[in-house]
């Protein structure tokens, strides 16, 4: 696997939190390389050939959000967003211009890590595995057939769309805008209740208990998550 | 008085130029009931002359022209007097029914009768003009006092002015407009419903606001324009402009109207001075209430933060001490007095995580109370799932909630609700946290939603969600106080908290047009209830925006 030995670039302008960070992901086994603004952010991108960038959103010279785009503009590689609560429109906002994922501050190492790890799978997985299993879940691409405990699950297509694209990027945040535009199409992106509905539709059908899911997680404000398989 | 005297003059000029219009029905009434006076007295003479003396029937003529000057007027008496002379002479004086005289002696009686009469139709005149202006003083007081009693009882600046076009255009039979500066731009802020604002009216306002003088009709500024403007002027400056308009256009206000309208301008100076000082009174009042929050607030933060701080700061320390002594660098199965076993690591490690995120849960209700007082909280209303905000809210507690059981009641068919999700989950998440605090290990909690069409607190069909637990409950005096700010029921065990968690709950529900209460649990327990309205009200909808 990659996820050892990965070259990470860690982009902060608080110095206690690049320590922190290069001291856990180096624990782990990973390589820091550290920049404190934008512009040493953009250049070490270029220069280092990083594998991942963790990335604060208020950073002093340039924000996350123009940061993401501007290494969207060249590059895939993993970038996951950190923010403070409350920039929940931020965090939209940099999700959408490419950021892979987002964790809040204060967070610790081991949220930091299952994010990063599902990001670098997500990369390195390059094509759909034709059967997905969540617990007592299963998902058959091939036949497009959901079973819950050997159970087959009804599912109507918007909600069969819904989940494959939710089980697909498995442990990723969705936008809602983003969900919206591959399920239901561009003129959809702010029809929320639709998606409300069928996520909630979804959830009774494929969840043991809908009032308290385990499999499609909300993030409140931002979009929603599917539960991701820890290897 | 300079203009005066000209408007005066150029109201004669439009008698002479149009005599029609000064003849007006008043004046000629006037006329035909002194004519019909004079006939009268005539008719009344023919019988008396057999016991009368011709000279002495003058004074009947006389009394005619007192009668006249008293209720018709200067101008009616003088007619009276003259035709007085002309019947006289044509009835009574030889050649009778002739204007020709045949004894010159009557000629000094025709004199004297002119005479006497114009000069009684002069001083009855001035009596009744005098009587007439105390009349009209007694009005003008009247009136005046009448403002100034409702200006006395108004509140507010908007009842105040309303107040003035009340009285004013009472009394002028005018519309009436008040001009107030805005960002150094007048504006009108109260008007009649027939004054029509045009650039002509606001630049005469604006002269009459910044050279405080009289503008417009009837002064010597801007006198095209088709209201007269006066600043309201007080100690303090000029505070706006009081505007009347005449209904046609030919009317003008007399001396005695421009003063009084002037007393009217004084007065409604007084009551804008009266509200702006009020005004600025309330605020001063709410500035300190805010300091005396802000000083609570400052006492309540150094306690909270210090509290978890010393805590992890104490743990740290702890652990770096025993660091420097630890085993495999002595003896190995000797323990040094300053080291620690590795479970006592643990659960200074575990309770140091938990006081640093306690820590960062009253950092964020801070700034949620700091967001809802300085009013910069912004709604983001959108259609929401019920079932997903309380299974949000319960993933955001996490393990806070593990010592109890936990029990959802939401109806399958629950339309979705319009609300801020973000918001919502926060008061959610307050509501089970206070419910887990209060309550002890093992008691349940339960959640439950329901549409409520009617009987809800709210006006119209709400959604109620409801926490109910099994703790120690709410005194029944304290029901009411829990959401106040830094109110906290006062526990033997002292709970962790600041109080600031069901205030902020308040605010953010309040925002959303909807009600958060308290309520005592039959069989011990409280309940909390949260209703938000099902329809999304205007102003909401307002704020609505989609990211």
């Amino acid at each position: 696997m990659t996820e050892n030995g990965l070259r990470i670039l860690v982009v902060d302008d608080e110095r206690a939190i690049r320590r922190f960070l290069k001291a856990s992901l180096q624990a782990h086994g990973h390589l820091v390389i550290e920049a404190s603004n934008g512009t040493e952010a953009l250049a070490a991108a270029a220069e280092q050939h990083p594998d991942l960038i963790v990335l604060d959103l208020g950073l002093p010279d340039l924000d996350g959000i123009e940061i993401t785009r501007r290494l969207r503009d060249w590059t895939h590689i993993p970038i996951i967003i950190l923010s403070v609560r409350d920039q929940e429109s931020e965090k939209i906002a940099a999700l959408d211009a490419g950021a892979d994922d987002y964790l809040t501050k204060p967070f610790g190492i081991g949220e930091l890590m299952a994010r990063l790890r599902v990001a670098m799978r997500h990369i390195t997985t390059t094509h759909d595995e034709p059967v997905y299993q969540f617990e007592a879940l299963q998902i058959d691409l091939a036949h497009r057939r959901v079973t819950l405990n050997g159970q087959e699950v009804a599912l109507t297509p918007t909600e069969y769309d819904l989940l494959r694209l939710l089980a697909k990027n498995a442990g990723r945040v969705l936008t809602h805008h983003y969900l919206l535009r591959e399920v239901w199409g561009s003129g959809y992106q702010t029809e929320t209740h639709l998606l409300r509905v069928n996520v909630s539709n979804l959830r009774h059908k494929i969840e043991v208990d809908p009032d308290q899911p385990r499999l499609v997680l909300t993030e409140p404000g931002v979009g929603y998550r599917f539960r991701a398989n820890e290897q | 008085m300079k203009h005066l005297l000209k408007e005066r003059f150029s109201a004669l000029l439009t008698r002479l130029k149009d005599p029609a219009q000064w003849l007006n029905g008043r004046r000629l009434r006037r006329f035909l009931g002194s004519i019909a006076l004079v006939l009268l007295v005539t008719l009344i003479g023919l019988p008396l002359e057999i016991f009368l003396h011709p000279t002495n029937l003058v004074m009947l003529y006389l009394a005619a022209v007192v009668v006249t000057a008293l209720y018709l007027g200067r101008s009616a008496a003088i007619l009276a007097s003259v035709l007085s002379v002309l019947a006289f002479d044509y009835v009574f004086v030889a050649p009778r029914f002739t204007l020709n005289v045949s004894d010159t002696e009557y000629l000094v009686t025709f004199l004297g009768l002119l005479v006497v009469g114009l000069v009684i139709s002069n001083t009855t005149a001035v009596v009744r003009e005098q009587f007439q202006a105390a009349e009209q003083r007694e009005r003008n007081a009247t009136a005046l006092n009448l403002l100034s009693r409702d200006l006395t009882v108004a509140v507010g600046l908007d009842e105040m002015l309303q107040a003035v076009l009340h009285h004013v255009g009472q009394t002028f039979k005018r519309e009436v407009v008040v001009w107030l500066p805005q960002n150094n731009h007048l504006i009108v802020q109260a008007a009649s419903p027939g004054f029509r604002v045009d650039d002509a009216e606001q630049n005469t306002a604006a002269w009459a606001y910044e050279h405080n003088q009289p503008a417009g009709r009837g002064t010597e500024i801007l006198s095209h324009a088709r209201g007269r403007y006066l600043p309201l002027e007080t100690a303090r400056g000029v505070l706006g402009v009081l505007g009347i308009e005449p209904l046609d256009e030919t009317t003008l206000l007399t001396t005695e109207q421009r003063q009084l309208l002037d007393s009217f301008a004084r007065l409604a100076a007084m009551a804008i001075e009266r509200a702006h000082l009020a005004e600025q009174a309330s605020q001063a009042l709410v500035l300190r209430q805010t300091e005396k929050l802000q000083s609570a607030l400052l006492n309540s933060i150094s306690h909270d933060l210090r509290t978890p701080l010393a805590s992890i700061t104490g743990i740290l320390s702890t652990l770096r001490e025993s660091e420097s002594g630890r085993p495999g660098e002595q003896e190995p199965g000797s323990w040094p007095a300053n080291s620690l076993d590795p479970a006592t690591r643990a659960e200074l490690l575990e309770s140091a995580s938990e006081e640093a995120a306690r820590l960062n849960r009253l950092v964020g209700n801070l700034l949620d109370m700091t967001r809802l007082e300085g009013g910069a909280l912004r709604l983001s209303i959108d259609l929401c799932d019920v079932r997903d905000l309380v299974g949000a809210a319960l993933a955001q507690l996490g393990d806070r909630l593990n010592q109890h059981p936990l029990r959802t009641a939401i109806p399958q068919e629950l339309p979705l609700v319009p609300m801020d999700f973000v918001l919502m989950v926060q008061v959610l998440s307050n509501l089970l946290d206070n419910a887990a605090k209060y309550s002890p290990e093992g008691a349940p909690i339960e959640v439950t939603a329901q549409i409520v069409e009617q009987g809800s607190k709210l006006a119209g069909p709400a959604v109620e969600m409801a926490v109910f637990d099994r703790g120690m409950g709410i005194p029944s005096a304290d029901l009411k106080h829990v959401f106040e700010k830094f109110y906290r029921v006062h526990r033997p065990d002292g709970v962790q908290g600041t109080g600031l968690g069901l205030s902020i709950s308040r605010g953010i529900v309040e925002a959303h047009g909807g009600r958060i209460w308290a309520s005592q649990r039959e069989a011990g327990g409280s309940i909390i209830t949260v209703a938000l309205p099902l329809h999304a009200s205007s102003p909401l909808q307002e704020t609505s925006r989609n990211d």
